[in-house]
């Protein structure tokens, strides 16, 4: 049984794998510029090198294709670790207002240090590495709100927790609003597009940025995987298996908070991708969280790269943010959960 | 009489008195003030060379009587959908309606450039209606799905699902800048005419509001005892939905999309007035004036000289009103 769950799960991957190679090439060859497979892998090699297809390859196409990658596998882990925690299959960072926190926090930041996104060169560095702190004190106390009015007698009451989530979804969203608008003229542009949840200003400085959250706190939460495994079952069976539900919990909780800052404080928000990936994720290697926690992790990155794909051809010459396409494809998927759910 | 009822007839009593209070500081008081004496000659002996007479009537005065309106829709729309529904989150923003609203109009720019605003405002019932459809739609096809909370959900997810398409849509055909321009919060800039004609759809809606509300009253009791009563619950449900379509059509089609007033203005009207709509309405439109004609002044002043989207006020209010409401009521029906 053991031995083919894990085949399954290899199997799965490598689709998985192959699915977002697709997904590239089909991003990294069209667009405003088309260039053929050809060009690409000879740019790509070293083989010609075309200053034109340099610029387009490696200041625009690559870095964003990376970062949708990134920003999907954060979403990915993270929505598989608050579904488990909360074992409630609408969770997800987005619906519970984590994002918004994150971002209130981001565009806190971006107001006092005057940052421009866009332009960003080497003196910034520092600060940009400061983002996704901020990010994460933000998204951390937006999580302690809602978990603070969703527990109920000591229990999670799931639908106090949405509800918390569409309160606090709009409370930091006015405040990142006011704070937008006392932007200089130029910071507002870069704080709009981000807020929109978007990439298309993506650049190798915001790869350097999540990169470390995201392999450390992604290994963290894959090691501790099997945890969430216990959490599905009652509350006695695990005390008495020797887990300290609460403190694993709220690590857990910590380190998915952080996952989503980090996503959150290059791309803006973007919902839903942590509510469907895990469940895909379930639907193709079973409900074992040590398998369901990379595949959904890879789904993430192949919807996000996807999603950001459509986004920039369909509505072509002008770019639709990568957040509306997620949104358009995972309401339909979260009213169909809402439809199976019982309750 | 009741004490609730007392309450009821000071409130609409005192409310002219409010309303003119309210009025007189918000076209007094801005980024220029005015004294009350200019703002009287403005009225009265008009001079179009003088630039403060034309502040007051081209700006300030059209954008306190949309206001005011607003306010007294929004609220009058809550009350009727918390009191038809028995759901105590109901409410314009958080059903779809608002975003129902704001998509057919932006499938509307698109589709047909300059429309007329009388046209405007009728596509943008139809928006309200076709939002609250969709989500009331939704919730009566799953189990439990139009208990508070579930309905809040799902309206939410659809109102943003609305919302993504009609910017899919907009960014599409290139027109993004006109319809944000249209659809977000713009009471600096009220059109004149719409304001006219919003003033006659708006007391259709009032009025439906206020010949409902006693069925709404025995509606509220709950659906069984309403039908033991005798009431035709159909016909009721349909005028009072009729009402809130009106309202909220002619809210959004006038100064765009506004959250929160519909929620928090009911809850403190039946605080005040007790359970019966009758009281609760005409309350629920004085309060509402004045709730968000004090947004309204306010807005101008929290970032002077710059003005504040008059959503992030309210939101201000909402955002922890609404925390209580869910904290203290969780799942449960009531109204």
């Amino acid at each position: 049984m053991r031995k083919k769950a894990s085949s399954v799960f290899v199997m799965t991957a490598s689709i998985l794998i192959l699915f977002i190679l697709g997904a590239s090439y089909l991003h990294i060859t069209n667009g405003v510029f088309d260039m053929s497979v050809m060009d690409v892998i000879k740019t790509l090699l070293r083989i010609e090198p075309n200053p034109k297809f340099d610029l387009v390859i490696f200041e625009f196409r690559l870095p964003r294709i990376v970062i949708a990658a990134l920003v999907g596998v954060g979403l990915g882990m993270a929505g598989v670790v608050l579904q488990g925690i909360t074992r409630n299959g609408l969770a997800d960072p987005g619906i519970l207002g984590i994002n918004a926190g994150a971002g209130a926090a981001v565009v806190i930041f971006m107001f006092f240090f005057q940052l421009r996104l866009v332009t960003a060169d080497m003196s910034s560095w520092l600060s940009i590495l400061m983002m996704p702190l901020f990010g994460f004190v933000g998204g951390a106390i937006a999580a302690i709100l809602i978990f603070s009015f969703a527990l109920k007698n000591g229990h999670l009451d799931m639908q106090r927790l949405i509800l918390t989530g569409i309160a606090i979804n709009s409370g930091f969203g006015a405040l990142s609003l006011f704070l937008s608008l006392k932007m200089s003229a130029q910071d507002y542009e870069s704080a709009a597009v981000w807020m929109a949840g978007s990439i298309y200003n993506a650049n190798w400085i915001f790869v350097v940025t999540m990169l470390p959250w995201l392999i450390l706190l992604g290994i963290y939460v894959h090691r501790k995987s099997y945890l969430l495994d216990y959490f599905q079952l009652e509350e006695d069976s695990i005390t008495s298996l020797g887990i300290a539900v609460e403190k694993e919990k709220m690590k857990l909780l910590l380190a998915s908070v952080g996952l989503v800052s980090a996503c959150v404080s290059v791309s803006g928000s973007i919902g839903f991708i942590g509510l469907m990936a895990p469940h895909i994720a379930k639907q193709l290697v079973g409900i074992q969280h040590r398998y369901v926690m990379p595949v959904s992790a890879l789904i993430g990155a192949g919807l996000l790269i996807l999603a950001d794909y459509i986004g920039k051809t369909v509505f072509a010459p002008s770019e639709l943010a990568v957040g509306i396409v997620v949104s358009i494809i995972g309401i339909p998927y979260f009213l169909y959960l809402l439809v199976k759910s019982k309750a | 009489m009741k004490k609730t009822n007392i309450m009821a007839f000071s409130i609409v009593a005192a409310s002219p008195f409010l309303i003119v209070m309210i009025a007189l500081v918000s076209v007094m008081y801005g980024t220029k003030d005015i004294s009350a004496i200019t703002i009287w000659q403005a009225i009265s002996a008009f001079d179009p060379s003088n630039v403060d007479h034309q502040i007051v009537r081209t700006g300030r005065i059209p954008r306190i009587a949309a206001v005011l309106l607003v306010g007294a829709f929004l609220a009058v729309a809550g009350a009727v959908m918390q009191g038809i529904t028995r759901n105590y989150l109901a409410s314009p923003s958080l059903m779809g309606v608002n975003d129902g609203s704001a998509f057919v109009i932006t499938l509307a720019i698109v589709f047909f450039p300059g429309l007329p605003n009388y046209q405007m405002i009728l596509l943008s019932m139809i928006g309200s209606a076709l939002g609250a459809g969709i989500v009331f739609g939704f919730g009566s096809l799953i189990r439990n799905g139009l208990s508070p909370v579930r309905l809040a959900i799902i309206g939410t997810v659809i109102g943003t699902f609305l919302s993504s398409i009609a910017t899919a849509i907009a960014m599409y055909f290139q027109v993004s800048q006109t319809v944000s321009v249209w659809y977000n919060t713009k009471v600096h800039m009220v059109d004149m005419d719409m304001l006219l004609l919003a003033i006659p759809f708006g007391l259709i809606g009032l009025v439906l509001a206020l010949l409902s509300a006693k069925a709404i009253t025995i509606t509220s009791l709950g659906e069984d005892i309403a039908i033991g009563l005798g009431q035709k619950t159909t016909a009721v449900k349909i005028i009072s939905m009729l009402a809130v379509v009106c309202l909220t059509g002619t809210a959004v089609a006038l100064v765009g999309k506004i959250a929160f007033v519909g929620l928090v203005i009911p809850h403190i009207t039946r605080f005040l007035v007790g359970v019966d709509y009758r009281f609760i309405i005409p309350c629920a439109a004085v309060i509402g004036s004045f709730f968000l004609a004090l947004c309204d002044v306010l807005s101008r002043f929290v970032n002077f000289p710059f003005e504040t989207p008059i959503g992030v006020l309210t939101a201000l209010v909402g955002v922890p009103f609404f925390l209580y409401l869910v904290r203290k009521h969780g799942g449960e029906k009531r109204a």
